[in-house]
């Protein structure tokens, strides 16, 4: 019953996001940050960042992948797919009503110049979002090493964000494994100097 | 039955494709595959996609089905480029919600989370290029909107919805009301 009432107040804010989701997706991240982390406090920066890493990195879409995640940690399978359809359904309903009126609607003067409005104001707001975040994320200076290197990468060399993230998760999992071997041989050290007096006893 | 192929279309596109304009080649593949739809229309579809709000794969699909099949069609094409989340991603997201507090993933996450932020500085920067500086000369009324919306999200809390509605409201003054005073 609980999941039920969760799942549908989910799928009533991302309908309401859906609506204002312009400029590929992206922005979709400063409105959660606006409405889950900064007003009703559901989940921490960090936690939104880690969905959008996850979301970003599966197959399929950014956004609905992302919608399911939040949906899926608030309340399980259901909330995940209350959060799907509630940011795709306004998509439908908008685009089959566009659809419809496509030539008249195409060449107007207003949407154009509204349009050309909305455009300008994509980039501050996924602007704000990459600031406000990237004060958490950014904390360490491996953080700002690794954030720096991946940002020249994507942008001067083209490498592809998948492959960026691909290659940060093999790298994190290299860095962990020597971090283990370090832990495991120190712990061995330890072990065989408790261990010698007793041997040289016997 | 064209239900049915659409579906099997847009299952295959949503599998192969990581959204946004990646979709675009795999779509007019199966399209012109299918006899569904021409180079032209695509070209529109991306237009019409971009000028409404939601995520680009969903806007495609709704636009590609209903000019193939009406409005079912639409419904199915996109039920299909969501298979991926409903099935993969659900999948991720139940093991990632078991696994995130283990030292594997925390070390894993504290590398990827900085390489986000790094993807979404590289959205920024190459969106400006476009909008800000349209065939290389300067916007300076796309600027000043920018830059009063940037103040307003970060100093005054507005929400986001509030900014595109007056985003909206500042287009139609300086590129539509403006230009026609102008004459």
């Amino acid at each position: 019953m609980d999941n039920i009432k969760k799942g549908l107040s989910i799928f009533a804010f991302f309908f309401k996001i859906g609506c204002f989701t312009f400029g590929g997706g992206w922005a979709i991240l400063a409105q959660m940050e606006q409405e889950f982390v900064n007003k009703r406090q559901i989940i921490t920066k960090d936690e939104l960042l880690e969905m959008v890493a996850v979301g970003k990195s599966a197959p399929g879409i950014m956004i609905t992948n992302i919608s399911l995640l939040f949906g899926y940690h608030v309340a399980g399978v259901f909330g995940g797919i209350c959060a799907v359809v509630g940011i795709t359904t306004p998509a439908i309903i908008i685009l089959s009503i566009v659809t419809l009126f496509y030539n008249s609607f195409k060449d107007n003067y207003w949407v154009h110049a509204a349009l050309t409005g909305i455009r300008a104001a994509v980039v501050p707001i996924i602007g704000s979002a990459a600031l406000s975040l990237g004060k958490d994320a950014l904390k360490t200076p491996p953080a700002v090493v690794i954030c720096l290197t991946a940002f020249c990468l994507s942008l001067f060399v083209g490498v592809s964000n998948i492959l960026l993230v691909l290659a940060g998760i093999v790298g994190a999992l290299a860095w962990w494994s020597v971090e283990n071997v370090k832990k495991a041989r120190a712990a061995a050290n330890k072990d065989k100097k408790q261990a010698e007096p007793v041997a040289g006893q016997q | 039955m064209i239900y049915i192929e659409l579906f099997l279309s847009f299952v295959k596109i949503g599998f192969t494709s990581f959204g946004g304009m990646s979709m675009i080649p795999l779509i007019l593949d199966e399209m012109s595959s299918h006899g569904w739809m021409t180079a032209e229309d695509l070209s529109n579809l991306v237009a019409i996609a971009e000028m409404t709000p939601g995520p680009l794969g969903i806007n495609c699909a709704t636009f590609t089905g209903t000019q193939t099949a009406g409005f079912l069609g639409g419904i199915v094409a996109v039920l299909g480029v969501l298979t991926p989340a409903f099935t993969l991603t659900m999948l991720i997201a139940i093991f990632f919600e078991k696994f995130k507090e283990s030292s594997v993933m925390r070390r894993i996450m504290s590398v990827v989370k900085p390489i986000c932020i790094a993807m979404i500085l590289s959205v920024i920067v190459t969106l400006s290029s476009t909008t800000y500086f349209v065939n290389s000369v300067i916007q300076p009324f796309s600027i000043g909107i920018a830059a009063l919306m940037l103040y307003l999200l970060i100093r005054r809390k507005w929400s986001v919805p509030v900014v595109i509605i007056s985003s909206a409201m500042l287009g139609v003054v300086f590129y539509g009301v403006l230009p026609m005073v102008r004459g």
